[in-house]
């Protein structure tokens, strides 16, 4: 049969179209999400990474359906909607996608607390790149606090992501591969 | 079902991701190198998705009028006294304020000084904010279908919020005061001492190029100064808070994180901003021909 390619599994095959378009469909939507103008006062500075939690977690569990390409345009569509400098959240997701991927192996079948302290490494060197692309890029050395308080608060919040993402997987596509 | 050969198909999953992350690394540096590169793909997109950050952002603003008020009914008997005192007194500024704009239109009649423009409001929700302290911009459900153009000022209540930076036909983007990209003469209300108003993606933006530096206190109110054709001149920008080394901090009266409705200012001024593309606008929406704004710009 297939021959082994890179570090992409074979995993069950997903026939219903719904349920294949499920990945990209739900990093669309932490997108989204994350731009929602939420009436907390200094929430917008600290919102937490919804896409890199969605990245995560199905780069673990259902790589073959968030392809590159997939993950590529949720950060382009993300880096266009919220005003950012565009490509930046792109550059970022592709390489959490890749870093993942390399270390899928150690993720998969773990009980959850290893898969979170796994996303906890994940975030802290995500948000690390991704302020020092946002330095580079306006040529400016932005308060690394604020930083620091959003990749908490991503850690913080990553349990309920993954619980409902889990959730849906689990209902539309079947268990975790 | 016809498939690819392996061969090729595992060539083309091995080179996809680095390909991808150069794309975007180029995209970054081309994005960098011209700013406008990707604005009408960006226009489109926003606009494209503005109806759905429209429905999706209305529950968070119909629970955040919830909030409001059952905070409103806790605190209803000290708001009423509160109120009922500061209408008293707001009773007399009346009186003084109608004497006042009655004098100052004697004086105007008897100067011959030509009328201000008249000014025209559009009033727009904020659909979507940043997400990120990389940037301080938030969306409005408004567009060229309803009047806006790239450089309208948008105040909130008290004050000066940002103007406008992206204009598509039904959403635009405001750029907030307190962003990294946000410069905006302002002049100081007691001394009418010139500055420019600067952010640095802090919630207080700062204060440069002050005429003179000396005469700043904290306290002074900080208006719009008019100067360079972007805003109107005489609108409320914020107070100064603190008096840094690096200059002095103005406190904007807008809580900027929590804004819901923004009024965005058409005073008839082209505003400083380059028009990039000429955008297909929908003839007699605008107030002003617009022969006025192209002649204002030089």
């Amino acid at each position: 049969m297939a021959l082994k390619v890179s570090s992409i599994p074979s995993l069950p095959r997903v026939n219903s179209g719904v349920a294949r378009m499920l990945p990209i469909a739900t990093t669309l939507l932490a997108a989204t999400i994350a731009i929602l103008p939420v009436p907390v006062p200094g929430y917008a500075a600290l919102t937490p990474a919804f896409t890199l939690m969605a990245v995560y977690h199905w780069t673990i569990y259902r790589p073959d359906l968030l392809p590159p390409i997939g993950v590529f345009a949720v950060g382009l569509t993300q880096d266009l909607l919220s005003g950012a400098p565009v490509g930046v959240g792109a550059l970022v997701l592709l390489l959490a996608r890749a870093a993942v991927l390399r270390a899928r192996r150690y993720f998969i079948n773990r009980t959850f607390p290893f898969v979170w302290t796994g996303f906890t490494l994940l975030a802290a060197a995500a948000m690390l790149v991704l302020w020092a692309l946002h330095c580079l890029i306006q040529l400016t050395f932005f308060d690394l606090r604020s930083t620091m308080f959003r990749t908490v608060l991503t850690i913080a919040i990553f349990p309920v992501a993954s619980f409902a993402l889990g959730r849906t997987q689990r209902a539309l596509i079947g268990a975790a591969g | 079902m016809i498939r690819p050969s392996a061969q090729l198909r595992a060539a083309i999953q091995r080179t996809t991701p680095p390909l991808l992350i150069l794309l975007s690394a180029a995209i970054i540096i081309l994005g960098k190198a011209d700013q406008t590169m990707f604005e009408s793909l960006r226009t489109s997109l926003t606009d494209d998705a503005a109806p759905a950050l429209d429905a999706l952002s209305r529950p968070l603003g119909a629970v955040a009028a919830l909030v409001d008020r059952v905070r409103g009914v806790v605190t209803m008997y000290q708001d009423n006294v509160r109120l009922t005192r500061e209408n008293e007194r707001l009773l007399q500024w009346q009186q003084i304020a109608l004497k006042l704009s009655a004098d100052n239109r004697d004086l105007r009649g008897l100067l011959k000084s030509v009328p201000e423009a008249a000014v025209s409001y559009v009033t727009a929700r904020v659909i979507a904010n940043s997400g990120g302290g990389y940037v301080r911009t938030v969306m409005v459900n408004g567009g060229t279908e309803q009047g806006l153009a790239r450089g309208q000022a948008a105040i909130a209540g008290e004050g000066l919020v940002g103007r406008l930076t992206e204009v598509g036909s039904r959403a635009a983007r405001v750029l907030l005061i307190t962003d990294l990209n946000s410069r905006i003469p302002v002049v100081v209300e007691s001394s009418h001492v010139n500055a420019v108003l600067a952010g640095d993606n802090s919630e207080r933006p700062r204060l440069f190029y002050v005429g003179q530096p000396d005469t700043i206190k904290i306290g002074d109110r900080i208006l719009t100064s008019g100067e360079g054709g972007v805003f109107p001149p005489g609108l409320p920008v914020g107070v100064v808070a603190a008096l840094d080394p690096g200059g002095a901090r103005v406190e904007p009266y807008v809580e900027l994180s929590q804004l819901g409705y923004v009024l965005i200012v058409d005073y008839g001024l082209s505003g400083a901003l380059p028009q990039p593309v000429p955008v297909a606008t929908r003839p007699g929406r605008r107030s002003k021909p617009a022969t006025a704004n192209e002649a204002s710009v030089r």
